[in-house]
């Protein structure tokens, strides 16, 4: 009965061939699935980044402008006054407080680039940044058990990602250190320097107009 | 007829699946992606924003304050270089800073680059008080 044996371990093997088929078949989907939802997460962050960069430029121009236009417009003012002192009486050195004053609203101004410059070539890392890189590492971790043929249910391979989706920050949230804005002790400085530059203004006896385009940058 | 119809709805739904798994991931995709380039925008914009406007309003600090230096004197040479010191001011003033991806932005800049110049020299200043000539750079993507 040797055969009989035979013919039911045969069948054995051939019922077990197709289930390991439909295995192969079931992760086959799933991974082809998986495929298609990254193909598209690839092209959709391409199409949003390139619908959003110019939005975003936009804004952040304004908020760039916003930060140094007071400080430059002293320093102009500051640099008119130096150039005038040496014009009209060439036979005296520029006054000292003029030149003191020009030095530090220059460093005044170069700190704020700096640090738009900073943060430019040096981005804060965001909860995005940080959840795709968790997602990065948690993608090899979970592929076998998560797509291993239970699944097929959409949500199953996106968890990661969805995680940041679920929180979306808004524009106005952005502000603290994706532009370098201004902080307030910035703000502080700023009207030290002014108030120096009116200060100075009325001790050399220049045009008491100059004292209110100081004073309009205070507003800005 | 039923098997045949039944099999084309198969090939439909899978291919209807195809289409649907790659939409979601789009979809997610599309979000982080303007999510990013919002940021990347934002951040390169603060850069060319901040030097732009600090360009401007220097020479806007700068011509304003020798207007009211030299609008006391009643000499002819003072009058005219008043004269040109406010038509450099109508320039910044009218300088098209809201509108960045105006074709004029480029060579209106210049433009006041080389009245700023122009300026200096009539005042007998050296220009150089900062390197903004050296930098012509784009103002959008």
């Amino acid at each position: 009965m040797s055969w009989v044996k035979a013919m039911s371990s045969s069948g054995e093997d051939v019922f077990d061939e197709n289930a390991d088929e439909l295995g192969l078949l079931s992760k086959e989907w799933a991974s082809n699935m998986k495929k298609r939802i990254r193909d598209g997460y690839v092209d959709g962050i391409d199409a949003g980044e390139e619908a959003s960069l110019q939005l975003g430029f936009n804004l952040g121009f304004k908020e760039g402008a916003k930060q140094t236009m007071a400080v430059s417009r002293l320093r102009g003012i500051v640099s008119a006054i130096s150039c005038w002192c040496q014009t009209e009486h060439p036979e005296n050195p520029i006054p000292a407080s003029v030149i003191d004053l020009l030095q530090q609203v220059t460093q005044h101004e170069e700190q704020i680039a700096e640090r738009i410059r900073n943060t430019l070539t040096n981005p804060p890392p965001s909860v995005s940044d940080i959840s795709e890189n968790m997602e990065d590492l948690e993608v090899e971790q979970t592929d076998p058990g998560c797509c291993g043929g239970k699944c097929k249910e959409s949500g199953c391979c996106k968890g990661a990602a969805k995680m940041d989706l679920d929180h979306p920050r808004q524009p106005s949230q952005l502000c603290s250190g994706s532009t370098g804005c201004s902080t307030s002790s910035d703000e502080g400085a700023l009207n030290a320097l002014l108030q120096r530059c009116m200060d100075l203004v009325s001790e050399m006896g220049l045009p008491m107009e100059l004292l209110g385009h100081i004073q309009e940058l205070k507003d800005m | 007829m039923d098997g045949e119809k039944g099999q084309s709805d198969l090939f439909d739904s899978i291919l209807l699946a195809d289409e649907r798994f790659r939409g979601e991931g789009y979809q997610e995709g599309f979000e982080r992606g303007a999510h990013q380039g919002l940021q990347n925008g934002r951040r390169h914009g603060a850069s060319h924003g901040a030097r732009l406007y600090s360009e401007i309003s220097f020479y806007y600090g700068f011509a304003i304050t020798w207007k009211c230096l030299l609008q006391r004197n009643v000499d002819a040479k003072s009058r005219k270089r008043v004269k040109v010191l406010e038509f450099l001011l109508r320039l910044i003033q009218n300088f098209p800073l809201d509108d960045l991806q105006s074709s004029r932005l480029q060579e209106d800049t210049e433009n006041l680059r080389t009245k700023f110049r122009q300026v200096c020299s009539m005042l007998s200043v050296p220009a150089d008080f900062k390197d903004y000539m050296k930098t012509a750079e784009d103002i959008s993507f």
